[in-house]
């Protein structure tokens, strides 16, 4: 049984109110590339509805259905005809699922490169001997130190270091 | 005309012929583009935001305050230019995000305002067609493109502000100035499922095939994208799906820069093709395409 949880949903209102126009006409799921794929196993009208019903339990803890297939394709947020900004909960919704450490491996080893080297994909020594013989210049990426500031300003690095434990 | 320069992470330290093309081609059409020391991941949309959105919000505005060319910021890249965008979009709109972006920007340093242009270079080179078209020396004559324009190029419309969300025209009408043909296909305007392989491989996988099939369906003998995401997913997977399905797509990818610069008449081996997985030589000898 799902349980009703009007704190989180009161906090997904607050961070984008454009949840309460939803009225389930089902034209996002229609539009989705990964719900037609899936035959609708991946279904955002669905992840709306139970962040209306404030089903945390449902979105955060069994992920049901997966927020982590929306491709960030966009099209429902220009398909919708009540201006819903899916993507924007979506992003909310997959940011407390890291909050509570579940979150695809992949997404976790792209932070982990940017906390360690400030980009998702440091250059290689390989890379920069190809980047010579193509003439092209050598750029500085961000000072580390830098970018780790930041990071622990917003507890990035805190709940990165968790998950890679 | 000039811009500073935004790589991002994925075209410089994985796919860096593209960038030689891309440099080549601005430089030909007068564009100075200035290299800037210090930008770290824009951070990808389709990653760090997700994750956290402050991190995303506060690593871009960190980004943007590097950018100090009066056209404002340039980037190759369709993920990097949704995310340079956006956070000018949130910062305009919410006065309150902006303040404390602000206040983690001054542990280091800096400060943003939310006033830096941010361009896609498909946009400056729609916006150049006619000094492109002058430019054009080889007619590229036989190449039947199926452009796949992506979402992040177009979506949000109210963020990217560019362009038709989903009949867009800018990508085919530099296609087009080139001499080449832009072939219509089914799914032109699907997402290429790039984003969802951190999460699920083989629905990634589903998504790219069922694109190529269509793009084969309608004749066409290759591929043009303007985002690295896109090109990967188009060059990576052709061999993987045909290994697991028994296709035969040999699609050569290009990046439309690569095209252009193929017009204005520079060599394949200085523009680096050598570098492609699925080569694009093959696809010159069938429609007798000599450079």
């Amino acid at each position: 049984m799902s349980i009703i949880n009007f704190e989180f949903r009161n906090q997904v209102l607050k961070y984008n109110a454009s949840l309460s126009y939803c009225y389930q006409c089902s034209t996002c799921s229609g539009g989705c590339p990964v719900a037609v794929i899936t035959n609708g196993k991946y279904n955002p009208r669905k992840i709306i509805e139970e962040a209306i019903l404030g089903l945390q339990d449902k979105l955060i803890g069994e992920q049901e259905p997966n927020p982590w297939l929306c491709s960030t394709c966009q099209k429902c947020v220009e398909l919708c005809p009540q201006k819903v900004e899916l993507t924007e909960i979506f992003i909310l919704i997959k940011n407390k699922c890291f909050e509570s450490g579940k979150v695809p491996d992949a997404f976790i080893a792209q932070a982990k490169a940017i906390l360690d080297f400030g980009v998702a994909i440091p250059y290689s020594k390989a890379i920069l001997t190809r980047r010579e013989k193509l003439s092209l210049p050598l750029i500085k990426t961000a000072p580390v130190d830098e970018i780790k500031t930041i990071l622990k300003e917003t507890h990035f690095e805190k709940n990165i270091s968790r998950e890679s434990e | 005309m000039a811009y500073d320069l935004f790589l991002g992470c994925v075209i410089p330290a994985r796919l860096p012929f593209l960038e030689t093309a891309s440099r080549k081609v601005f430089e030909k059409l007068g564009i100075k583009l200035n290299d800037v020391d210090g930008f770290s991941c824009c951070p990808d949309p389709t990653g760090i935001e997700l994750l956290d959105h402050k991190t995303w919000l506060s690593l871009g505005a960190r980004n943007l305050s590097l950018c100090n060319t009066n056209g404002g910021v340039l980037s190759f890249c369709s993920g990097c230019v949704e995310t340079l965008k956006g956070i000018n979009y949130i910062l305009k709109k919410d006065a309150s995000a902006k303040k404390e972006v602000n206040e983690i920007l001054k542990k280091v340093g800096k400060s943003y305002d939310g006033n830096v242009e941010v361009k896609h270079f498909a946009q400056v080179l729609y916006e150049y067609c006619d000094k492109i078209k002058a430019y054009v020396e080889k007619q590229l004559e036989g190449f039947k493109i199926a452009v796949h324009y992506g979402c992040h190029y177009l979506r949000p419309s109210e963020i990217i502000n560019w362009d038709d969300p989903f009949e867009p025209i800018t990508i085919d009408t530099v296609i087009k100035a080139l001499g080449a043909e832009s072939v219509d296909y089914e799914m032109k305007m699907e997402c290429c499922g790039n984003p969802v392989d951190k999460s699920d491989k083989d629905l990634s996988l589903l998504m790219i095939d069922k694109k190529l099939n269509a793009i084969q369906d309608a004749g066409a003998n290759c591929i043009a994208v303007v985002c690295p995401a896109c090109y990967q997913q188009y060059e990576f997977n052709q061999r993987e799906l045909n290994k697991r399905n028994n296709t035969n797509y040999d699609f050569p990818v290009f990046y439309l820069s690569e095209l252009v610069a193929l017009a204005f008449g520079f060599k394949p081996e200085e523009l680096g093709f050598k570098f492609h997985r699925i080569k694009p030589s093959t696809l010159f000898d069938s429609i007798n395409f000599t450079i």
